[in-house]
């Protein structure tokens, strides 16, 4: 009688080393460290003086955070472009949302189209569509030769507000970011189950009822995502106030290229400038990341 | 590095054979000059780097260092752009290395001191003995001459004839509440400067902390007038040509850029004095191209380069031989008057010791 051996074990199988991960991500990742990472870290030290560009005495030193915080200059500058940034995307959001609403839910088959007459001012130059309203916001630009010709107002007294000023820099970069603000919005609604709303309409709601108690909640997270989407861009802006805001339109983003690059550079201030900003901005993207977090409601 | 190094590495080309030849030759008459010539040949070589403000390079100054061009087409400029003197000083530090660069005049003293820059050798430019000897004294600092003067001009107030009527000859018009909303300053600290000219401080670029306080004080009130705080001239000129603006401080070349336009404007040179400001090349130490950088300057000095700066960018030049075609610009410029750039006509702009401060001083009146 033979015994029968033991069935041997299968051999193991060797385990392959999966490298796709580490290396669909370490590019980007390791892109991020070098030119996002790094440079901010620097720019932190600059804000400490621990490394510094320029010879002289170096060492850690909180004086630039100190006088920063001390400062009612910068931080009213700052609350002065939270202001303003905050009109921009107020109104840039309810000047969207109709937009966006009439793009996602009248039922047009031709909203792509409409869609892409939106963005169409993304074909031409941002700085030659700033520029362009210089032309109309002038002294003796299209907004106030029209008003004199009508009588309305002196030719020799125009409104000069309209240009140089806070009022300019708010309206031009309304107009440049609603095109921005609509998108996520028009998502948003896009993506909105129409059953709900007929479940609403079969339960009695009227179409403000249904938009308000329905539709306008379920696009919620859109409408945060683009307000934070126009705020965190704006409040650090100084193209568009350094061509438009004049001296008065002036804003933090304005001080902190400033600091960097007029006068006598001060990169130690400008860092100061520079990482608190960011450390707002991380805030609120932080604050808005919760709210596209929010779950989905179907009728299922 | 010994004369003749790095020649065997280099091909003679016939136009470059004959040049040298031609230099040595002259050699024979004029040993000093010539010899430089040939030794800069045979010494120096590659693109000189220069670091300059925009419009002076290929991108439409290239009438000013044409003759250089002709000289050494083999080494030919190459250019880098500075913002300004903050921005040069950044771009220094952070390593480029161009051969020569132009800071304005109340930065010699700076840079002279930083140990960044090396003084020039006069005797290398042809041209300095035609340079407005008050510009050239400006350009020196313990008795060497870290500056070679080039381009100038006057900080002064521009304002429309026919809708401004001023009280006074006086820089108290850039701050006239009467004329609320139609005021623009230039943005640099010089304003500290103007306000302490103004408020009669005996040496304004010295201003203490008490001054510096009721200058940036005198600022930050009047500041509710200013409806633009530029910082480049075509900014001015489309603000200032529209009509959104009637008061300026501003350069000569503004005001005849204005007349051009047909506006009524009349360029003050106010009581308390105008600021006189000129563009100093200045020769970076260790250069390998010192020679080629004099050779640019020299170009850079001629009284052609001079009337071709003046007829096409308005702006004043050291050689007293250049001039004009525009008499408005002669006017402006009092280019007859050498000493039109010092006192008791104006103040040559000068160092400021405290600079950081007053550049901190007038940033704090901007975000005001």
């Amino acid at each position: 009688m033979t015994e029968l051996a033991p069935a041997a074990p299968p051999a193991p199988r060797r385990r392959r080393l999966d490298l796709t991960t580490p290396t669909l991500l370490g590019l980007p990742l390791g892109w991020l460290a070098v030119f996002f990472i790094a440079p901010i870290a620097i720019v932190l030290l600059y804000s400490f003086n621990v490394y510094s560009l320029y010879p002289g005495e170096q060492g850690f030193t909180l004086k630039a955070w100190h006088d920063f915080f001390q400062s009612s200059i910068y931080l009213s500058l700052f609350w002065k472009s939270v202001q303003m940034s905050l009109i921009v995307s107020v109104i840039a959001v309810a000047l969207a949302y109709p937009l966006a609403y009439f793009l996602a839910l009248s039922g047009t088959k031709r909203k792509y189209v409409f869609l892409l007459l939106l963005i169409a001012p993304f074909l031409t130059s941002y700085l030659l569509r700033v520029l362009a309203w210089k032309v109309i916001l002038g002294d003796h630009g299209v907004i106030n030769s029209f008003l004199s010709w009508t009588g309305i107002r002196d030719p020799d007294h125009p409104i000069s507000q309209l240009l140089y000023s806070r009022f300019a820099v708010i309206l031009v970069l309304i107009y440049v970011w609603l095109p921005f603000v609509a998108l996520p919005i028009f998502v948003s609604l896009e993506n909105l189950d129409r059953r709900l709303l007929e479940a609403a309409t079969d339960l009695g709601a009227s179409r403000f009822q249904a938009f308000w108690r329905v539709t306008l909640p379920l696009s919620l997270p859109g409408v945060v995502a683009a307000l934070f989407f126009v705020f965190i861009p704006t409040l650090g802006e100084f193209v568009t106030p350094s061509l438009v805001g004049g001296a008065s339109g002036y804003m933090y983003g304005n001080q902190i290229v400033d600091l960097f690059s007029t006068g006598f550079p001060d990169w130690q201030t400008g860092s100061v400038l520079a990482i608190f900003l960011l450390g707002v901005v991380a805030l609120l993207m932080i604050l808005s990341a919760r709210f596209l977090q929010a779950r989905k409601v179907t009728a299922d | 590095m010994s004369d003749g190094d790095g020649l065997p590495e280099r091909q003679l080309s016939r136009d470059r054979f004959l040049r040298i030849a031609a230099a040595a030759g002259g050699a024979v008459l004029l040993p000093g000059v010539a010899a430089e010539a040939a030794g800069a040949l045979a010494t120096e070589s590659g693109r000189l780097q220069v670091l300059d403000w925009a419009g002076y390079g290929n991108d439409g100054g290239q009438d000013m260092f044409a003759q250089y061009v002709k000289k050494y087409p083999s080494n030919k400029p190459q250019f880098t752009v500075m913002g300004n003197e903050s921005d040069a000083l950044a771009k220094l530090h952070a390593g480029l290395k161009p051969d020569l660069f132009r800071p304005y005049v109340g930065w010699v003293k700076y840079f002279a001191t930083s140990g960044l820059v090396q003084p020039w050798n006069p005797k290398l430019i042809s041209n300095f003995k035609q340079l407005n000897p008050f510009m050239v004294k400006a350009g020196q600092h313990n008795g060497k001459q870290y500056g070679i003067p080039a381009d100038w001009g006057f900080d002064a107030i521009l304002y429309r004839t026919d809708k401004v009527k001023p009280k006074s000859r006086s820089w108290g018009l850039i701050f006239d509440d009467r004329y609320k909303g139609r005021i623009s300053w230039f943005d640099d600290l010089n304003m500290i400067t103007l306000a302490g000219l103004y408020l009669g401080f005996p040496r304004p670029w010295r201003q203490t902390d008490e001054q510096l306080k009721r200058s940036q004080d005198l600022l930050i009130k009047k500041k509710k007038n200013v409806r633009l705080i530029w910082s480049s001239e075509p900014n001015l000129w489309e603000a200032f040509g529209s009509g959104d603006l009637w008061i300026a401080y501003a350069w000569p070349n503004d005001w005849v850029q204005m007349k051009k336009k047909k506006l009524k404007v009349a360029y003050m040179r106010p009581k308390e004095k105008p600021i006189a400001w000129v563009g100093m090349f200045m020769l970076l130490k260790g250069t390998s191209r010192s020679k080629l950088a004099h050779a640019y300057v020299d170009a850079w000095s001629s009284a052609k380069s001079g009337k071709w700066l003046e007829d096409n960018y308005g702006y004043g030049h050291a050689n007293t031989r250049a001039r004009p075609t525009s008499s408005d610009l002669l006017r402006a410029l009092q280019l007859t008057n050498l000493r039109a750039v010092t006192e008791p006509n104006a103040y040559l702009d000068r160092d400021i010791p405290r600079r950081a401060l007053y550049a901190r001083t007038w940033e704090e009146v901007k975000a005001s």
